[in-house]
């Protein structure tokens, strides 16, 4: 890997593995003039696995597994949302108890979501400290969902009818203690988000839209809410146990990357509120009702906030024991399309910045990214690693430091 | 009245033929069934005077002889509007919303892949979210396809 | 000669250096290898080092069910490994294809594009398996063994959907 020499970055762009013959479909292709771009192609489906085709194949019952694996990182919002379809096409009335469980997992799922996040874009522009105490405190959510539904991802924890594991008092407990520990760190994270004027000026101004812009365009969940549009699907849209649950919608009017981390910082607040609500209220009862093999004729639109934003589950059935069909929007096809808007006019080095704070639900470790030169008409292939470094190369050119918010955080944590 | 209610009574009003196909399923869900001829001035009509100015996705699916076609249209208040249309198999031709909804370009492309429909007025651009090399005549979601040796084994659950 | 293969086999038992790459996966088992890279875990003290390109790499820890899209790229990373390079499929949809077995757009398993070493079942595969299965790997190593690479085609492996355990593929005798 080539360092960017911070004159002529354009001309010493650092390659990625590359292959004379490469004719891979790369995943963004960026039209650049001077240093600015000008234009960004998308190219997603590397991980289109025919998912939806397969549902047709299998059980109303055995979807909801497969479906838990679209994303492994809100494996819970893709299982809730089909398995709520499926319970109003069959007119079943799920057990509060059931409810609040499901919600209390898909908020440590945010939870679990959020930190992870904080831990990417820390890494993005070279906070490699705070990827590792964010990572740290997200093995307590970890810890506590193997602890609750016996597996670290993909929970399992619904069914038709209702939900397959019963918490115990001894578990509220144990969510309480994790709760407690996890405010007191995030306000720390706050801390450096909101005080560090190296970390507020590295993510203001960088991948900005517009309120109009992002309801126009449809973006979800905090991309949206960080540009002040005032929607999520826990309030509109109740479902599981939101409608007795007392929280605020977070939104912000910075409509860039900064915004979006204060707002994913504040929802966290708001889960660590939620979670505790749901224990404390949590009605006695049953956690599940029988649900039948056959699924009456029907369908039903299902939505749900997964940590991305909105997760949408259309599901058809023509009374037998499989769907006629099954149909998901998962949020980060709604937010990509935004990102040709926020990186026009912008630095090449806002890429990956850019690209993490709408908090893509594909890989992070494989993004081929093809640059056409206008000025030179060079072409060239980086791969993400690449990319990163040239963009941290190129802002700690321009006086990014990172050193003073490093310290601050291991004293905040330390202490 | 209700929301629901209301875009009930303004959207029937308008269009006196839909009286029967509008449905209130339950509180923020409605569902509307129209043939394509009306589609664009019904489209029109809710997406600016019913106010729903969120496209979910957009649904296809594989109905025997036509190919459906489901919008999934939301708004303020948590309100849902499945609006249901179809086209022919044999000539599955619709046009372009991305006029009104840009997001709608990836949802009309996923279509136009995996059942075949031909999206008039969408602008070029990648084919999502097959490859390059997939069979121009193949579409996966449609019911009588099945996978074939080339593109991986036997489905062999259930 | 064989005094070099014994040094390069001590410095790749020592200290690998891993490139990862998804195949199409649902993103759970690389959060599982990024995890074990994060202080709870450490790979590091193990002198793991997680490298961005393929050039440089001993050890190719791999996830995902192959799907059509990313096979040629599965597929060039793998030839641009220097030799002797030690394939890791993590995660059921790696070993066999997973739930996604019979997917139209997935081919079913590392194994059904380039040889794998060493085969991490689970879904998730958790870091502890994840970090268990390259360790035994590399301390599976010896001279005679190092040059060479060897699979089991076609192995079905049955995903319960908890193991943390882990499964190896042994290796043939070597080439010289």
């Amino acid at each position: 890997m080539h360092d960017a020499h911070e004159h002529d970055y354009e001309f010493k762009i650092p390659l990625g593995p590359q292959h004379p013959a490469l004719k891979e479909p790369e995943n963004f292709s960026i039209a650049l003039k001077g240093e600015k771009i000008l234009g960004v192609d998308i190219r997603l489906g590397y991980n289109h696995r025919g998912i939806e085709k397969a549902c047709e194949a299998r059980t109303f019952l055995q979807d909801v597994y497969l479906l838990e694996r679209i994303c492994g990182i809100c494996s819970h919002s893709h299982s809730s949302a089909y398995v709520q379809a499926v319970e109003e096409i069959a007119g079943l009335v799920v057990p509060k108890r059931a409810l609040y469980i499901r919600t209390l997992i898909g908020e440590l799922e945010r939870i679990h979501s959020h930190f992870l996040w904080l831990g990417v874009a820390g890494h993005e522009i070279g906070f490699d400290t705070l990827l590792m105490y964010t990572w740290r405190d997200r093995e307590i959510v970890m810890d506590l969902l193997a602890q609750l539904t016996g597996n670290r991802v993909n929970y399992g924890i619904n069914t038709i009818g209702g939900v397959r594991r019963d918490i115990t008092p001894e578990q509220g407990k144990d969510i309480l203690a994790a709760m407690a520990t996890l405010e007191e760190r995030t306000k720390y994270y706050v801390q450096i988000a909101t005080e560090e004027t190296s970390i507020i000026k590295r993510l203001s101004g960088v991948g900005v839209i517009s309120r109009q812009d992002a309801i126009r365009l449809g973006a979800v969940g905090p991309t949206a809410r960080a540009s002040g549009v005032n929607r999520d699907i826990r309030r509109e849209d109740p479902y599981a146990a939101y409608a007795e649950m007392d929280f605020d919608v977070i939104t912000d009017d910075h409509c860039d990357v900064y915004g979006r981390t204060v707002v994913r910082l504040k929802e966290l607040m708001e889960s660590f509120r939620i979670v505790r609500q749901v224990v404390a209220k949590i009605p006695d009862g049953p956690i599940t009702v029988r649900a039948p093999r056959k699924i009456p004729a029907g369908d039903a639109l299902s939505r749900y906030e997964a940590p991305r934003g909105e997760d949408v589950h259309y599901v058809k059935s023509s009374g037998g024991e499989k769907p006629e069909r099954v149909k998901v929007r998962a949020p980060t096809l709604a937010n990509i399309q935004t990102v040709k808007h926020m990186l026009r006019d912008r630095f090449l080095a806002d890429m990956p910045i850019v690209i993490a704070a709408i908090d893509p639900c594909f890989s992070c470790t494989d993004r081929l990214v093809g640059v056409r030169h206008l000025d030179n008409h060079k072409k060239e292939t980086l791969s993400w690693e690449s990319l990163r470094a040239f963009s941290l190369g190129w802002h700690r050119a321009k006086g990014f430091d990172i050193t003073v918010a490093e310290k601050k955080l291991h004293q905040l944590m330390e202490h | 009245m209700s929301y629901e209610e209301d875009i009930r009574q303004e959207t029937v009003g308008r269009f006196d033929f839909l009286k029967d196909s509008f449905k209130i399923v339950r509180p923020r869900r409605l569902t509307l069934d129209v043939a394509y001829e009306k589609f664009s001035e019904v489209f029109d009509f809710l997406v600016h005077q019913g106010k729903f100015d969120i496209l979910c996705t957009i649904t296809g699916t594989d109905e025997g002889e036509y190919l459906g076609f489901i919008y999934h249209l939301a708004r303020e208040g948590g309100v849902t509007l499945n609006l249901k249309t179809r086209a022919p198999k044999s000539n599955p031709v619709i046009q372009t919303i991305t006029g009104v909804f840009p997001g709608a370009e990836i949802y009309e492309r996923e279509i136009v892949d995996l059942f075949g429909a031909k999206v008039q007025g969408l602008c070029q651009g990648n084919r999502y979210p097959l490859t390059d090399d997939w069979p121009a005549d193949e579409h996966p979601l449609r019911k009588d396809w099945k996978p074939s040796d080339s593109s991986g084994e036997e489905a062999n659950h259930a | 000669m064989k005094l070099f293969r014994k040094i390069i086999t001590w410095a790749r038992i020592k200290s690998p250096w891993i490139l990862h790459f998804n195949s199409g996966a649902c993103n759970a088992c690389d959060i599982e290898i990024v995890a074990a890279l994060t202080p709870l875990y450490d790979v590091e003290r193990f002198g793991i080092q997680l490298k961005g390109t393929p050039r440089h790499a001993d050890v190719l820890v791999c996830s995902g069910p192959v799907t059509r899209q990313i096979q040629d790229r599965l597929k060039r990373i793998y030839d641009q490994m220097p030799e002797p390079k030690f394939v890791v499929a993590v995660g059921a949809c790696a070993c066999g294809g997973g739930v996604f077995k019979g997917c139209y757009n997935v081919r079913g398993g590392i194994d059904k594009v380039i040889p794998v070493s060493a085969y991490i079942p689970g879904c998730p595969a958790g870091p502890k398996a994840i970090i268990d299965g390259v360790v035994k790997l590399l301390s599976s190593l010896d001279e005679d063994k190092a040059s060479s690479v060897s699979t089991i085609q076609g192995q079905e492996k049955v995903c319960d959907g908890s193991a943390q355990g882990m499964a190896e593929c042994p290796h043939s005798g070597g080439t010289p």
